[in-house]
């Protein structure tokens, strides 16, 4: 049979050529640097796909393990802490961090039921905020943590004008990301999430062991997430203030996953392209051009369409629901075959 | 031998006595059904053989042995290793901003090589100087509730479906449960989960134990469903399939984990007559291929025409056991389901 290029190769493939065609593009065209935002989100959302798409669990917390990710590796990493591991130990600790911090959350919680477990998760990521805001001594509460090492090749510290440098990290990291859970969603473990997401009580009674195949989908997603947590933090060089893992970041996620396709890689890869472009690439060109014009501007807020932000979201997850409630490109049923 | 064995068995919900004090001995190699009028109790039975349901009272036994988690060592060392790990988290926990200052903050100065061996010295001392509330006391309560939470948990799953599953026990359900959006393929290796050992890293990183794996067991699905008759339409999702033969993906996927005893909850229910007829031949040869064969049924030809022994049930309590021939000639069995014929 001949080689055909999935969905998932397409979209991987069309990002990778994006500097290149940035660099025909006059300055105020270039992209680049707001897809560098839709790698991060599309990381995240993978990982959140782990757990809400394949195991059927919704999890509303997602971005507290982003933050249990970006503030391991800022304390490991910044120079203000005695660790200093450096970047590339730092990152690799993310993930079972974040993978520990999903069993902690799990252990006690994944006994419950549907809304039940939204209500914790959701609590989960109030309750980090909090901590990390409150354990001052530890985290420099609403400051943040920074500054924060990026990678070094070959002796050279990366700085942030490394523009390139770091858009193929993330995009090497995203690879990376898909083909992980690729792996695990066509293998034996994919298959049990699958089977507790459409009949809990079915697969249990086909001996799947369901509260250790919901605890593996609930800490690879975490851990996934602290992956994303921990990247995100060196890309800006500091974790931010707690309150950037807000209840927002999560929606976010969900709505990407949602709008996308629940349960399926190229959809959640295409939901974070479009949900994320539309706010940090369309949105932030229109308004530009509309300020180039001579409109919005400081007058009347609604007409900087930055503004428009949340609205868009609100209408592309209506849209999505009314129009294409399996998503945009929702995940086939043969797909696992083989 | 007998495969399975429940003796006394009670299942009461609240007020209401589903099934009430029924023993009942499977012979290897029998098919055994179990018959009465609806409400009888007998898919409570299955279930509380199958661990969905905890029995009141009564124990169940396969191949002479109960299914269970028992109370080992293990179980022990397990509980006692999750208090000490609660206790200890919940300590540093609750101190961890003073446990901070003291070994981080007063040993590291900005960009000064740090003093490790004189940092852990600094932590000793700042967790033995706790205060006896939030050191002893703290790590007590979290000790307490960590081990409590491991003794429920290992009391509540001490016998559940799928460790019966594992233990050589497959049902099929009355309402088929199907993974409707998986292939027929996929949903038959659903059911050959438990006897698979390739793991999460094995997957992860597609070591070669995953892809013997996987061709072992696609392969024997494949067979699997040829057994059953649904070969050409391995690759199509399990929802798409028409009832009859839906009933018999079920039959695939619960003899995939290959059961010694496989329970059958109504397998021809909503079938014609044709499909009764290839059902029966199905059971047979599960049966045949070495699984004993115990189910519910309300189809009589299906029931008289295949099983070895039959249990009759009325309002949970079990009024006889026996042959089709016997039962056919026993008047409560008559009377059970036709009701009394009265002469007045």
């Amino acid at each position: 049979m001949r080689w055909r290029p999935g969905p998932i190769t397409l979209i991987l493939a069309s990002a990778a050529l994006v500097p290149l065609v940035d660099l025909a593009l006059p300055e105020s065209l270039r992209i680049s640097e707001a897809v560098r935002g839709v790698f991060l989100y599309a990381i995240l959302a993978l990982g959140l796909n782990v757990v809400t798409g394949y195991a059927g669990l919704l999890n509303l917390g997602i971005a507290a393990f982003m933050a249990i990710g970006a503030y391991a590796f800022a304390i490991l990493t910044c120079e203000i802490y005695p660790f200093q591991i450096g970047f590339w130990p730092a990152l690799m600790l993310t993930i079972p961090i974040g993978a520990l911090a999903g069993f902690l959350l799990g252990a006690p919680t994944l006994r419950l039921r549907g809304d039940y477990l939204a209500i914790v998760t959701l609590g989960f990521g109030e309750i980090v905020q909090d901590v990390l805001k409150n354990l001052d001594t530890i985290t420099k509460g609403t400051q943040g943590i920074n500054p924060l090492p990026g990678p070094s090749f070959g002796g050279e510290q990366w700085t942030s004008s490394n523009e390139l440098g770091w858009y193929y990290l993330l995009f090497a990291l995203l690879v990376i990301v898909v083909m992980a859970v690729r792996n695990l969603e066509r293998s034996r473990l994919g298959r049990a999430w699958f089977s507790i997401r459409q009949d809990e009580l079915a697969s249990r009674s086909m001996g799947i062991r369901v509260e250790r195949v919901k605890m593996l989908a609930f800490s690879t997603a975490a851990a996934i997430a602290a992956l994303a947590g921990g990247i995100s933090a060196s890309v800006l060089s500091s974790t931010g203030e707690p309150s950037n893992y807000d209840f927002q970041v999560s929606m976010l996620a969900l709505c990407i996953i949602i709008v996308g396709g629940i349960g399926g890689i190229a959809g959640v890869l295409l939901g974070a392209l479009v949900m994320i472009g539309l706010n940090s690439i369309v949105l932030v060109k229109a308004t530009a051009a509309l300020a180039a014009m001579g409109i919005g501007g400081q007058g009347n807020v609604l007409l900087s369409p930055n503004n428009w932000k949340y609205l868009i979201f609100g209408l592309a997850l209506v849209l999505a629901v009314r129009l294409k409630p399996d998503g945009l490109l929702p995940p086939r049923i043969e797909r696992s075959i083989r | 031998m007998s495969v399975l064995s429940a003796q006394n068995m009670t299942m009461r919900f609240g007020g209401l006595v589903a099934v009430q004090d029924v023993s009942l001995t499977v012979h290897a190699g029998e098919i055994f059904a179990v018959i009465g009028p609806n409400g009888a109790g007998k898919t409570t039975l299955f279930n509380a053989i199958t661990g969905i349901y905890e029995p009141t009272a009564g124990v169940v036994r396969f191949s002479d042995k109960v299914v269970c988690v028992g109370c080992t060592p293990q179980t022990i060392v397990r509980m006692v290793a999750t208090a000490i790990v609660a206790g200890v988290s919940s300590v540093v926990a609750l101190n961890s901003q003073q446990l901070w200052s003291a070994t981080i903050d007063a040993n590291y100065q900005y960009l000064q090589p740090f003093p490790w061996w004189e940092a852990v010295g600094d932590f000793g001392r700042a967790i033995t100087n706790l205060s006896l509330a939030s050191g002893i006391v703290t790590a007590l309560v979290g000790g307490l509730v960590g081990g409590a939470a491991s003794l429920v948990l290992w009391w509540r799953s001490r016998r559940t479906p799928d460790l019966i599953a594992r233990s050589g026990v497959a049902r099929t359900f009355q309402n088929i449960r199907l993974f409707n959006e998986l292939s027929l393929v996929q949903n038959v290796l659903v059911g050959m989960d438990h006897r698979m050992s390739a793991g999460f890293f094995s997957a992860l990183l597609r070591l070669p134990t995953f892809f013997t794996e996987r061709e072992r067991f696609h392969a024997e699905a494949l067979a699997l469903l040829e057994f059953v008759g649904l070969a050409d339409r391995a690759h199509f999702a399990a929802g798409s399939l028409p009832y009859g033969f839906r009933r018999r993906l079920e039959v695939a996927r619960a003899l995939a984990g290959k059961p010694k005893l496989i329970l059958l909850d109504e397998p021809a229910a909503g079938m014609n007559p044709a499909e009764v007829v290839d059902l029966m031949a199905l059971i047979r040869r599960v049966r045949d291929a070495g699984t004993t064969v115990v189910l519910i049924e309300h189809h009589m030809r299906l029931v008289m025409g295949v099983s070895d022994r039959i249990l009759v049930l009325q309002y949970g309590k079990q009024i006889a056991e026996g042959t089709p021939a016997e039962i056919r000639g026993n008047p409560s069995c008559v009377e059970a389901y036709l009701g009394t014929e009265n002469h007045g």
